[in-house]
């Protein structure tokens, strides 16, 4: 009843012409009845519809009337209903404030999280048609390469051949040396084929776009960012020049702010030709745009058949090659990262539902409260449907003001969120409150609203199917349906909580076992500092003699202990190779994925890395001696099952290839230098003056706590060695090892956060449900008491009523958990979705607080005094 | 919350018309009019077309129910019935009504002693 009028009312609002239109056909009918009687009672036709119609009245009256009727009754009870909820809602302060602060609280929080959520997954990136776009990688299962990038001849061939993609671009990052008057500096650089910016459909804010003709040329598009640093704003920055790598650039455009490509965001943008003779190097991202219209699916399939098509032109060793088209959203944000915001969203979420199900129970207690008010007012007339609204406008009065503070807490939370989450985490500088996230929590409060309006409601209703006689005397007969309701709300609550807290235990047990990772080397005190040879050093040599000095230099610096050079200290991915192993039982060919690179003298000094058998590399084994390695243990393992490795031979490739042959003269623990959560690679290393790379990695480990104030004097030290080398990247080496945990520690907290509060929440409610229903029970404790019962009996009956509904949840909470632990398995590290310790932890902790929770009330029943509690009622 | 009666009834036509519906059954609106004055023994001469806001609001409060019919005469009219909230609500109106009636009525009987 109440529905089809609320439904009446809607469609009064909204489909109004037509209801007026009913309404004139309604009148119309009944004149012509009217005038049809008239002419069976004699009258002539004309005078007859004069006569229906002087019977009826004014027609345009009556429409009038009725359309007032209408529109305006519905609003007028509206107005009533919030008029007379603001003041029942003030009656009790001490409710509301509880009420609303509760689930502002929750509403804040949602708010907040969902507006990360849609700034990292769901707003739509900041180009032109944006669900169109998609990387292209370089696949080859044989060589374990997934998403890897391409070699720009490859490009060509796959532009020219598909239908599916309209066009496509390549880009990468450099790493280029801005050359002004305060002297040289390193930054980050893009190479973009001229197409890239109108792929995308991103215009420049100021000047003008790449074009075909600009492929190779010296000219370059500057950052938003660069160009208030560099030129203040100021549009004298088109056509002014800027010396990149020694050659002058001119600039031709400014990019709009904050314009990056995946998670590319460079300085200086510089047009690269797109045409190759020679096949080189897969050193090229790929980006493409589908036409219109055709889908990803699509695209994959014909791009797996060109890539068929293409290895027949390739080198017999790259003939098992594939392509994957990846959406570009997708790209920006790992699967895991993806994972993690959802759980953290759905917990959050949770944390809503419990604070909701918390004020409900409250205001189901008030409701039983005023179980009198409601009969007075079903007595004078009102309709179980206009109690029913009062109730729910009175939920939803007070989720609108916890919604409006609620909102202004995330104001806070977001700026929070902005400047402590982790960097790792694409967009999340993008995140704010724009409309779609207001709309959120304007939904989540009026669901919020409606929860803790309907509740006492349905209890209402149930009580007014009883003649009203019932209700008065000493009767609480009315609170025993809103009692079995409470009790239902505080164990879901319990289950609720009970699925937060094992998904925040499971997190925290991966949490101390990712830290308990021995990394394989020690990063307290180190600080790290990236070279580049000038471009100069064409000879091996030089840059062996280069890195010699600057070693020995940054080792005369004070508070120096030790300091050590690599290629590349942290890696992304290792490639498989074929080896020739010599074993005890021959010679044999095999294919290993492993990383090799080259190092100092002195480097695992320089990390601490434990030399488990043989020596290290001296300034002796230099470019003429005889080629010798260090392997680490998995590399070990691996080659020589269960020997020991020193002093065997292995060489790269097959065996009749003219590669030398490496002797192995040590072995070193397994370093994790591609996370602490990735199974570690087999490395090798080899002596950095047999192969000096172009650019490396120094470790300086220091006396001091932090390394970082070193870095002026260090710097100072590369630059007497060579004015012209250029030094990025000066971190300490636990600051980058951190970045491996920021994510992680993000996840963790924030779902450890949500569950205590969770936690916390649900010893209120069950808190609140005892202390009441011992309140309403003192004549049934007193009347025990009298009759025999001990103190330590009614204490028993309240504390197992409190133990039976937590346990009740907890046990449903369980098997929640155990269901749902598969979904987010993957961001677990060293424990499973089901662990027994966990579960058990938490099932232990949460009986112990809602014991806690129930031991206050059921004392103070335990202290009634008997007579009292009889004479009460 | 109850409905001023006044205010939403016009009096008693709104009463009336649940009483008429009850005794008949579903009517449509010409009916419900020409029923309410001939019960009335054409004493009572309705401005039949106030009878239609009237007849919305009872819809509104859930009382009263309608959809579209035929009427005897194969016209196509909108046709009202009682609702089970509506029948309660009689009872509770008619109630009412003859407890004001028996009071307005005792009170008419004690002004007339002094006289």
């Amino acid at each position: 009843m109440m529905l089809r009028a609320l439904l009446w009312r809607l469609r009064a609002v909204v489909g109004s012409r037509q209801i007026d239109q009913e309404l004139d056909d309604e009148i119309a009918s009944h004149l012509a009845e009217a005038t049809e009687e008239y002419v069976r009672q004699g009258l002539p036709p004309d005078e007859a519809r004069r006569a229906a119609q002087r019977s009826f009245g004014g027609v345009r009256q009556a429409k009038e009337a009725s359309r007032q009727v209408q529109s305006f009754m519905w609003l007028e009870d509206l107005a009533r209903d919030v008029r007379h909820g603001i003041r029942t809602l003030g009656k009790s302060p001490g409710f509301t404030l509880a009420a609303a602060a509760t689930l502002a609280l929750a509403i804040g929080a949602n708010t907040a999280m969902f507006s990360v959520l849609n700034a990292v997954l769901l707003r739509p990136l900041p180009y032109r048609d944006p669900g169109q776009l998609a990387m292209l990688w370089t696949e080859d299962p044989t060589q374990n390469l997934r998403e890897g990038r391409s070699a720009l001849w490859d490009v060509e061939q796959w532009r020219n051949q598909s239908q599916t993609f309209a066009d496509m671009a390549v880009f990468d990052a450099t790493s280029t040396t801005l050359t002004g008057s305060d002297g040289a500096e390193q930054i980050v650089g893009a190479a973009i084929s001229p197409n890239l910016l109108s792929l995308l459909g991103v215009q420049p804010t100021l000047g003008r776009s790449f074009s075909t003709e600009d492929a190779g040329q010296s000219l370059v598009q500057i950052s938003h960012r660069f160009w208030h640093a560099r030129f203040g704003g100021s549009h004298d920055a088109i056509g002014a020049s800027i010396v990149l790598d020694g050659r002058p650039s001119q600039i031709i455009g400014v990019l709009p702010p904050g314009f990056q490509i995946a998670t590319l965001a460079a300085d200086v943008w510089e047009p690269q030709a797109i045409h190759e003779r020679v096949r080189g190097g897969d050193t090229w991202f790929v980006v493409g745009r589908l036409r219109p219209a055709v889908t990803v699916d699509q695209a994959q399939a014909e791009m797996s058949a060109i890539a068929r098509h293409v290895n027949d032109q390739l080198p017999a060793a790259e003939r098992n090659r594939g392509i994957s088209v990846v959406p570009l959203t997708r790209q920006m944000v790992g699967s895991q990262a993806r994972l993690a915001l959802w759980i953290l969203v759905g917990a959050v979420f949770c944390v809503l539902l419990i604070a909701a199900a918390n004020v409900a129970s409250l205001s189901l207690a008030r409701s039983v409260a005023r179980a009198r008010e409601m009969a007075v007012r079903a007595a004078l007339g009102a309709s179980g449907g206009r109690i029913v609204r009062q109730l729910l406008t009175e939920g939803v009065l007070l989720a609108a003001v916890a919604g409006l503070v609620g909102v202004l807490l995330a104001l806070v939370e977001i700026r929070v969120i902005r400047a402590f989450g982790p960097a790792t985490l694409q967009r999340l500088n993008e995140v704010s409150l724009d409309l779609g996230v207001l709309g959120w929590a304007l939904a989540i409060s009026l669901l919020t609203g409606l929860l803790v309006g309907v509740v006492p409601a349905i209890a209402t209703l149930r009580r007014d199917m009883r003649p009203s006689g019932e209700e008065s005397g000493r009767s609480v007969s009315g609170g025993a349906a809103a009692r079995r309701v409470r009790r239902a709300l505080v164990v879901a609550e319990f289950a609720l909580a009970i699925v937060l807290l094992i998904g925040a235990g499971l997190l925290l047990r991966s949490w101390w076992n990712v830290n308990s990772v021995d990394p394989g080397f020690r990063p307290e005190r180190v600080l790290v500092m990236e070279l580049s040879a000038p471009t100069t050093f064409n000879v091996p040599g030089q840059r062996t003699d280069l890195y010699h000095r600057v070693l020995e230099q940054v080792h005369a610096v004070p508070g120096v202990e030790n300091v050590g050079i690599i290629g590349d200290l942290f890696i992304a991915n290792s490639r498989e190779q074929v080896v020739t192993i010599e074993r005890d039982d021959g010679t044999v060919s095999e294919r290993v994925r492993f990383r090799g690179d080259e190092v100092s003298a002195q480097f695992f000094e320089s990390t601490e890395t434990p030399l488990l058998r043989g020596r290290s590399f001296s300034r002796a084994d230099g470019p003429n001696a005889p080629p010798v390695t260090i392997i680490n243990d998995a590399m070990a393992r691996r080659l020589w099952p269960g020997h020991d490795p020193v002093g065997r031979r292995f060489k790269l490739e097959q065996r009749a290839s003219d590669r030398p042959w490496y002797t192995v003269v040590g072995v070193v623990t397994d370093m994790r230098r591609q996370g602490l959560e990735r199974e570690t690679v087999p490395q090798m290393f080899v002596p950095l003056e047999q192969n000096p790379p172009r650019s490396v990695d120094i470790l300086i480990r220091t006396s001091l706590d932090n390394p970082s104030a070193m870095a002026g004097a260090l710097r100072a030290a590369v630059h007497r060695v060579e004015q012209n080398a250029s030094i990025y990247g000066v971190a300490p080496l636990d600051q980058q090892f951190g970045t491996f945990l920021t994510q992680r520690r993000f996840e963790t907290s924030l779902l450890a956060g949500f569950s205590v509060v969770a936690l916390l929440m649900a010893a209120i409610g069950i808190y609140g449900l005892i202390q009441y229903s011992i309140a309403t029970r003192t004549q049934e404790i007193g009347l025990r008491m009298a009759i025999g019962a001990q103190a330590s009996d009614i204490f028993c009956l309240m504390i197992g009523e409190g133990l039976t509904l937590s346990l009740t949840g907890l046990a449903l909470g369980v098997v929640g958990a155990w269901s749902l632990g598969r979904v987010g398995s993957s961001l677990l590290f060293g424990v499973t979705a089901s662990d027994p310790w966990t579960f058990a932890t938490v099932s232990l902790l949460l009986t112990a607080v809602s014991t806690a929770a129930c031991y206050f009330p059921a004392r103070r029943a335990m202290a009634l005094d008997p007579m009292a509690a009889l004479r009460v009622a | 919350m109850a409905p001023d009666k006044n205010d939403v009834l016009y009096g008693t036509l709104g009463l009336m018309v649940i009483k008429t519906l009850e005794a008949m059954g579903p009517l449509h609106g010409y009916r419900i009019a020409r029923r309410i004055e001939q019960i009335s023994g054409n004493q009572l001469v309705l401005n039949q077309g106030t009878l239609y806001p009237a007849l919305i609001k009872l819809e509104q409060l859930g009382w009263i129910s309608s959809r579209w019919g035929t009427s005897e005469s194969g016209r196509r009219v909108r046709v009202y019935a009682l609702t089970r909230a509506g029948r309660t609500q009689l009872q509770r109106e008619e109630a009412q009504w003859q407890r004001a009636a028996s009071i307005v009525e005792r009170f008419l009987k004690i002004s007339e002693e002094p006289s």
